[in-house]
């Protein structure tokens, strides 16, 4: 091969594995600053002059090298945000083996599928782990322990409506308000046929294990870093997400007469 | 006896924390801080508040508490700061707050009675402009670290004084 076709396969591939890289960290949560710092970093190590957009969900990139005699041009859209902070981490320790022990791409490819592949959490520790920060909520807010009781029930099934809606692919918005009208109908019941020995914490607490917590806090991150309208975008979806729990409230609230 | 009230609270924070911490699928080896980090954030915005601070400003302290301990534990742990922060804060997102203003707004969008129309829509702006400080203030409290010191990634940055 010339030295100018190897050059071009270069930039190819680290032009590709860039936006492989940047699109994993905005659907696993990372802020745009985050992501912008990231591929910078890499891009450098390499040479490469890097200029970029970086959207909610899109990412468009041009390399060029210092002669300006390659360029590389794409655009690439990434998965529904789903927040996974092990990869983030991973991406994060990844990026700077690369600064510091000159990975090449190939190399790069083979640990981005290693971490890629890594676990989740078994499905019944996070059912378990997420109903009891949902009765520590309600405890927080002034319940007590029948009160709390009712939220572990609550949050637990909640979750689980809410993992079946998403594997069944139903929309967004919908999977949180299936989440939120599980988790409120449940709580709502204990509320009401209580006897008064469970109160009204139980009910506004039961559905705070769906608050948009990555989206809002990247919202403000991403406004003190002055990337307003990325802010707009991620703000506006949890607002709608917010909806959402709402309108899950309040078909309960419609059904029990509150 | 209200000490031990306040320090109670403290464990429901950090295991709050931790639950999110497993939502969010946070390595196994960064829950123990994450559940340290979410109770002295915790502690910090209760006791603050104890002491008559407003709760908007209690989060903030709580916040910025969290803040300065994420970077510390980042180097500690090597993990970035936000995968340690960001569970950590959510235990104080004012979810009882947010409640109380999404019921205001129902209630001034259904039937209309003159009487209690002005109160309603004075309690539901005070709690939707209350919601809307506070996830300000916990966003603005956890970046303090590097506002301050004017540093574009925790690697450089560290708490030690110089030769």
């Amino acid at each position: 091969m010339t030295p100018e076709s190897i050059k071009n396969t270069e930039i190819k591939e680290l032009g590709a594995t860039l936006l492989h890289i940047g699109a994993l960290l905005l659907s696993a949560g990372a802020s745009t600053g985050r992501t912008r710092n990231t591929i910078t970093r890499i891009s450098d190590s390499f040479g490469y002059n890097t200029e970029f957009v970086i959207n909610n969900r899109t990412l468009l990139l041009t390399l060029s090298d210092e002669n300006n005699e390659y360029f590389f041009n794409s655009l690439k859209r990434s998965s529904p945000h789903g927040v996974n902070f092990t990869l983030l981490s991973g991406i994060s320790h990844l990026s700077w083996e690369i600064v510091e022990d000159k990975l090449t791409i190939n190399q790069i490819n083979e640990q981005l599928a290693k971490l890629t592949a890594l676990p989740h959490y078994e499905r019944w520790i996070v059912l378990i782990l997420v109903g009891l920060a949902g009765s520590s909520f309600c405890r927080v807010n002034g319940g007590e322990a029948l009160d709390m009781l009712a939220v572990f029930i609550a949050t637990f099934a909640g979750l689980f409506v809410r993992q079946e809606a998403t594997r069944l692919r139903f929309n967004l918005y919908m999977c949180i308000y299936f989440g939120a009208f599980t988790a409120s109908l449940i709580a709502g019941g204990a509320v009401k046929f209580g006897m008064g020995y469970t109160h009204e914490q139980a009910f506004a607490t039961s559905v705070l294990f769906l608050i948009p917590g990555v989206p809002l806090i990247n919202t403000f991150s991403d406004m003190i870093e002055g990337n307003l309208q990325n802010a707009i975008v991620r703000g506006m979806n949890g607002l709608i997400i917010s909806f959402a729990i709402g309108l899950g409230l309040l078909t309960s609230m419609f059904i029990y007469q509150f | 006896m209200e000490w031990l009230l306040l320090l109670e609270k403290c464990i429901w924070f950090g295991l709050a924390a931790t639950g999110f911490a497993v939502l969010f699928n946070v390595p196994v080896k960064n829950l123990p801080t994450i559940y340290l980090m979410g109770a002295a954030g915790g502690f910090t915005k209760v006791l603050t508040m104890h002491f008559g601070t407003n709760i908007v400003f209690g989060s903030l302290y709580g916040a910025t508490v969290v803040g300065f301990l994420s970077i510390y534990f980042a180097h500690k742990r090597h993990s970035p700061p936000p995968v340690l922060a960001i569970p950590s804060v959510i235990p104080m997102i004012p979810g009882i707050l947010a409640y109380r203003m999404i019921i205001g707004l129902t209630k001034l969008a259904g039937e209309i009675q003159p009487e209690t129309y002005n109160q309603v829509l004075a309690e539901t702006v005070n709690y939707g402009l209350k919601v809307m400080f506070i996830l300000m203030c916990l966003a603005g409290g956890v970046a303090i670290p590097m506002l301050i010191t004017r540093k574009e990634s925790a690697k450089d940055l560290k708490f030690r004084r110089r030769n």
